[in-house]
C-alpha cells in the first residue's frame, strides 16, 4: 500500500510517541518526512530508525524563527509540501487554585500559537490535494481534572480546523483534527505509572490504551486521498473514551 | 496491500450509491461481500458490476424474515461475518404540516427498526474483533427542512452506536457511525420525492453550503467506510465519522 507515494510531509513533535509512529507509517506508505522537535538526541535516534526518507530539523513550534528554518529546509530539498501533521503539544496538571500565568502561557504557546504558525508558515508550500492534520485530544471535549490549560488549548485546536476549512475554501487543502485518547507512548507510560495506565484502560470502552501505531494509521488515512471528502472534522481515536 | 484480505462483509442497501461503491472497494481490498437490496434487477446488476467475490440476496431490511434469509445465506456460504455495513436507508420529503403516519412509520421501519435488527440478527455469526459500521447522516446534527423524520432516524442511529459500543466491548466488536454529507448518488433524484428541478436545485444548494464547494462521490464514502472496516481504525469505536466536506463541522 503506497497511498502517500511521492508526498512530502512535516510532522512536528515527530521524534517520539505519536509523531514518530506517524512518521513510520507515512514513510511505509511512500512519503518523505521531515520531523521537527526540540531534542537533538531524540531526533538523531528517530532519523536512524526512520531511514533515508526522513530528515530532522531541530526547533520549537513556539519559536517562529525555528519554524522558518523548518520550512526553508523543506523548500530547499523538496520544493513543495503535501502534508502537515501539527502534532507538537505539551500538557501538565495544575489544579484550579494553583494555576500560574506561566503555566497558561507555556501550554498555549506550544499547543495553540505553535499550531497556528506551524500551519500558517506551511501554506506557501502547499497546494491542491494538501492535507493538514492537527492533534487534538479527548480532553478537548471532556473534563480532565487539573488539566485546565491543556484541555482548553485542545478545544481551541479543534476549533481552528473549523475556521481554517472556511479560510482554505477553494485551495484544495483539507484540514482535520485527530483526537487521541489514552495512548501508550513512552512519555505517557512514564507519567501515568502502572496504576494510572490501568485506570485509563478501565475507563476506556476498548479496555486498553492505544498503541501509538494505531494513531499513526489514522493520521495516514487523514493524510491520504482516502479521506478526500473530509475537512473540518474531528476524528476521535480514543477507544470510545469521549464518545459515549 | 489488501486491507480486508479474506474478510466476510455484509452490506445492506448494496445495489446502488454508497452501498455499491463500498462493496466494490471492499472486494478490491480482498473481502468477500454479501449485498442485499429490495430491487432484484438493480441488485443483480450491482453484483455483475462487482464481478467477483460477491453474493446477492434480495430482501428488505424492514422485514425480519428477509433478514433471516439473508443471514441463512451468509451462514451457509461463509459461516461467519467480520464486517457489517448497515447502510440501507430511506428518506422522502414531507414537511411537518403535511407528513402522514405512513411516511413516519415507513422511515422509522427502514432506518431504525430495519437497522436495529440487521445488527441484532448478525451477532450470532459475528467474529469477535469485527467491525460494524452504521450509515447515519450529517442530518443527525443538522436541521433539514422537510426531512425532519429522516433526520430523527439518523440521530437514533448515531445513538445506537454508543450503546452497542458498550454492549459489544467484551467481544471486541467495534461500532461506529459514518455520516455522509451530500453525495452524488441516484437517490436524491429517484427516491426522495423531489421533482427533477427540485433535486437539481437541492444539489446546487448543497454544493454551495459545503466548505469543500462540491458534493462528494460515492467512492469517497467507500474509502472512509473501508477505513472503519479495516485494522487502520483499530482504536476507533463509538464515533460518528463525518464524511461531509465540512458541511456539519464548521
Amino acid at each position: 500500500m503506497n497511498r502517500l507515494n511521492g508526498k512530502t510531509a512535516v510532522i512536528t513533535g515527530g521524534a517520539t510517541g505519536i509523531g514518530l509512529a506517524a512518521a513510520k507509517r507515512f514513510i511505509a506508505e511512500g512519503a518523505f518526512v521531515f520531523i521537527f522537535g526540540r531534542r537533538q538526541e531524540a531526533l538523531d535516534a528517530a532519523v536512524a530508525d526512520l531511514g533515508s526518507n526522513s530528515r530532522a530539523v531541530n526547533g520549537s513550534v513556539s519559536d517562529l524563527a525555528d519554524l522558518d528554518r523548518l520550512y526553508t529546509a523543506v523548500k530547499a530539498e523538496r520544493g513543495t509540501l503535501d502534508i502537515v501533521f501539527a502534532n507538537a503539544g505539551t500538557g501538565s496538571p495544575l489544579a484550579l487554585g494553583k494555576i500560574t500565568p506561566e503555566h497558561i502561557d507555556e501550554t498555549f504557546d506550544t499547543n495553540v500559537k505553535g499550531t497556528i504558525f506551524t500551519v500558517q508558515k506551511a501554506l506557501p508550500l502547499m497546494g491542491k490535494g494538501g492535507s493538514i492534520i492537527l492533534t487534538g485530544s479527548s480532553a478537548g471535549t471532556t473534563g480532565a481534572p487539573a488539566f485546565t490549560a491543556y484541555s482548553a488549548s485542545k478545544a481551541a485546536v479543534r476549533n481552528l480546523a473549523r475556521t481554517w476549512a472556511e479560510d482554505l475554501k477553494g485551495t484544495g487543502i483539507r484540514v482535520n483534527v485527530l483526537s487521541p485518547g489514552a495512548t501508550a507512548t513512552e512519555l505517557a507510560k512514564e507519567a501515568l505509572g502502572e496504576e494510572g495506565q490501568k485506570a485509563f484502560a478501565s475507563m476506556t470502552p476498548l479496555q486498553r490504551m492505544a498503541d501509538p501505531a494505531e494513531i499513526g494509521a489514522v493520521a495516514a488515512f487523514l493524510a491520504s486521498s482516502d479521506s478526500s471528502f473530509m475537512t473540518a472534522s474531528e476524528v476521535a481515536v480514543d477507544g470510545g473514551l469521549a464518545q459515549l | 496491500m489488501e486491507r480486508l484480505a479474506g474478510k466476510i462483509a455484509v452490506i445492506t442497501g448494496g445495489s446502488s450509491g454508497i452501498g455499491l461503491a463500498t462493496a466494490k472497494r471492499f472486494v478490491e481490498e480482498g473481502a468477500h461481500v454479501v449485498i442485499t437490496g429490495r430491487r432484484e434487477k438493480e441488485l443483480k446488476e450491482a453484483a455483475a458490476a462487482i464481478k467477483e467475490n460477491v453474493t446477492a440476496v434480495v430482501g428488505d431490511v424492514a422485514r425480519l424474515d428477509d433478514l433471516d434469509r439473508l443471514y441463512a445465506v451468509v451462514k451457509e456460504k461463509h459461516g461467519h461475518i467480520d464486517v457489517l455495513f448497515a447502510n440501507a436507508g430511506a428518506g422522502t420529503i414531507a414537511p411537518l404540516a403535511a407528513a402522514t403516519e405512513a411516511h413516519f412509520d415507513q422511515t422509522f421501519d427502514v432506518n431504525v427498526k430495519g437497522l436495529f435488527f440487521t445488527v441484532q440478527k448478525a451477532l450470532p455469526l459475528f467474529r469477535d474483533g469485527g467491525s460494524i459500521i452504521l450509515t447515519s447522516s450529517v442530518s443527525n446534527v443538522m436541521g433539514l427542512p422537510g426531512f425532519s423524520v429522516y433526520a430523527a432516524t439518523k440521530a437514533a442511529v448515531r445513538n445506537f452506536a454508543r450503546a452497542w459500543t458498550l454492549e459489544l466491548k467484551d467481544r471486541k466488536i467495534r461500532v461506529n457511525t459514518m455520516s455522509p454529507g451530500p453525495i452524488e448518488t441516484p437517490a436524491l433524484a429517484t427516491t426522495t420525492g423531489l421533482t427533477p428541478e427540485q433535486a437539481e436545485q437541492a444539489a446546487a444548494q448543497f454544493a454551495s453550503q459545503v466548505p469543500m464547494g462540491r458534493r462528494g462521490q460515492p467512492e469517497e464514502i467507500a474509502a472512509a467506510v473501508t477505513f472503519l472496516a479495516s485494522n487502520e481504525s483499530s482504536y476507533i469505536t463509538g464515533v460518528d465519522l463525518a464524511v461531509d466536506g465540512g458541511l456539519a463541522q464548521v
